[in-house]
């Protein structure tokens, strides 16, 4: 199948370095104490953040010189085209661990002793990179709950089809049997947080496929900014008012 | 005695918020003799009400009300299946209702919250009660094959009046959807057609197409509920988290579109209610299902 046509066009009428369309927006939840809806084209994802707290579950109160993250990932049953998923199935386990690591790495924990903090990530539309939508999410709410961080954490995939790089797959490219490669970078310190890849590629062009990725993660933390901006404005005015 | 004299001192001198947190019922009952509550809402008021359809893409039918703060998003998925031999005529329609950790930091991971399979009953059985949805017309082949519908409604945000919210944006996710077209192939199996292909085109005259066109279910009889609370001679309708857990006798009233009852709900509470209550209730709930009438008509629902 054709994934990209000759004249570089791809199934959705992107270039290869293209993202598709960002829409974010802060403070969604009224009930959680930072809250964020990230879309990444399709792909809607919605994140709260709960914290930090009181550790609610004694047995995990041995650490107690940094705060304890928990963070649980799950899909919505009608978020996929494909049937019903069990609710709590590997992959959802998966990515919770895996992006929990990923922004237990960027809050500082150390301010934060004997306390929780809870990341929630529901996603209501899957459509490929639902991996990077949630970690661009949850960096979105905790910033909106006030949480100390070192960088922003920001994440976008990459893959390789018809011998092109292909920046931000969509589902139907992200299962064409081609690599994936999601990359987890914090800008400002630029350091890499995560880096997944499923397939084999030769070295040249996994470099390739890893600084597109990266020149997205850049682009993203930008518009991540600049909403975390507005919103900052938006309090300014509220308060003044 | 003692308690009531020390904090008529404390009011004085403490700050509004410190108040409202440690004693919690005298600051609303301040409020509620005066016929106000502290969003400044009259006692019979609902919140202001939002509905959006068709949200979710990947999804045959959805909505997202918003009663106020609480946020409840339904989306549906058709399947084909066999239908039941003591029905062969009629179609299913499956109701999860989801309260996901994101909602409230009451709800913790792993323990689904306490009140998401009571609200998932309750609405269960007032939608198949209130006969919005005539079951036959989710046929397909008699005694072979008929649409089940997932009706599945997420609590995003939860801030009081739950059921009131999940049944409304139920009810938008019915209207919003569009059963999709499927053909009966020669092995006498069910495919979706997704239209548009020549190659389809030529094959659907061998496949007759059971349903010709997208077409939506018909809705009579939709229900509208109102919840309020009862607290000594003080009615107040369409409570928030923080008023529903001060005052804990909820009563929730279901009317359809004819003006017809369609349930009641009262579990207990420590406020035991007269007739005369009952019958306040009730009329607030009519005067609600008009609001709600109005704000679906907005949206071109029937």
């Amino acid at each position: 199948m054709e994934y990209v046509n000759p004249e570089g066009l791809r199934l959705d009428g992107r270039r290869f370095n293209e993202m598709r369309q960002i829409v974010a927006e802060v403070g969604v939840v009224s009930k959680a104490d930072g809250s964020a809806v990230f879309e990444m084209g399709n792909t809607k994802v919605i994140a709260a953040v709960y914290g930090p707290r009181e550790i609610q579950n004694k047995s995990q109160q041995k650490k107690n010189d940094h705060a304890v993250v928990l963070c649980e990932y799950s899909m919505a049953q009608f978020s996929t085209g494909d049937r019903r998923r069990q609710k709590f199935d590997r992959r959802s386990t998966e990515l919770s661990l895996v992006i929990r690591q990923t922004m237990e790495a960027c809050i500082l924990t150390e301010l934060m002793p004997h306390s929780q903090i809870d990341i929630f990530l529901q996603v209501l539309q899957g459509d490929g990179g639902t991996r990077s939508a949630c970690i661009n999410a949850a960096t979105l709410a905790l910033a909106d709950a006030g949480i100390p961080m070192r960088d922003l954490a920001v994440s976008c995939s990459a893959g390789y089809l018809n011998s092109t790089p292909l920046l931000d797959l969509n589902y139907v490219e992200d299962s064409a049997g081609g690599a994936d490669v999601t990359v987890g970078i914090l800008p400002k310190l630029d350091k890499v947080s995560l880096l997944q890849m499923d397939a084999k590629l030769p070295m040249e062009t996994f470099e390739t496929v890893f600084a597109l990725a990266s020149e997205g993660c850049k682009a993203i933390a930008e518009r991540i900014r600049e909403v975390l901006q507005e919103n900052t404005k938006q309090l300014e005015y509220r308060r003044a008012a | 005695m003692g308690l009531a004299d020390s904090s008529q001192d404390l009011s004085t001198e403490m700050e509004v918020d410190a108040f409202r947190r440690i004693f919690p019922l005298r600051f609303f009952e301040r409020h509620l003799s005066e016929s106000l509550r502290p969003d400044g809402r009259q006692l019979g008021k609902a919140r202001d009400t939002i509905v959006n359809l068709g949200l979710v893409s990947t999804a045959d039918g959805s909505a997202l009300a918003k009663i106020g703060s609480t946020t409840m998003l339904a989306a549906i998925r058709m399947e084909v299946m066999t239908p039941s031999t003591d029905s062969p005529d009629e179609g299913c329609i499956a109701l999860e209702f989801h309260m996901p950790p994101i909602c409230s930091p009451t709800v913790r991971p792993g323990r689904p919250a306490d009140a998401a399979p009571v609200i998932s009953k309750r609405l269960s059985d007032t939608i198949l009660s209130s006969g919005m949805i005539d079951l036959k017309e989710l046929c397909l082949v008699s005694g072979k094959a008929a649409w089940m519908g997932y009706l599945d409604i997420y609590c995003l945000d939860a801030d009081g009046a739950l059921f009131d919210a999940a049944l409304l944006s139920a009810v938008a996710a019915f209207s919003n959807l569009q059963i999709p077209v499927v053909a009966l192939n020669d092995n006498g199996r069910i495919v979706a057609i997704t239209g548009g292909k020549d190659q389809d085109n030529a094959s659907i005259t061998e496949k007759e197409a059971v349903n010709k066109e997208k077409r939506k279910l018909t809705l009579k009889n939709i229900p509208f509920s109102l919840t309020c609370i009862l607290h000594k001679n003080y009615i107040l309708a369409d409570p928030t988290t923080e008023e529903e857990s001060i005052m804990d006798t909820l009563v929730t009233v279901v009317l359809d579109s004819s003006d017809q009852m369609v349930s009641f709900y009262k579990s207990g509470g420590t406020a035991l209610a007269y007739s005369s209550a009952i019958k306040s209730c009730i009329e607030l709930a009519r005067k609600r299902a008009k609001e709600l009438k109005q704000i679906l008509g907005e949206m071109d629902i029937d």
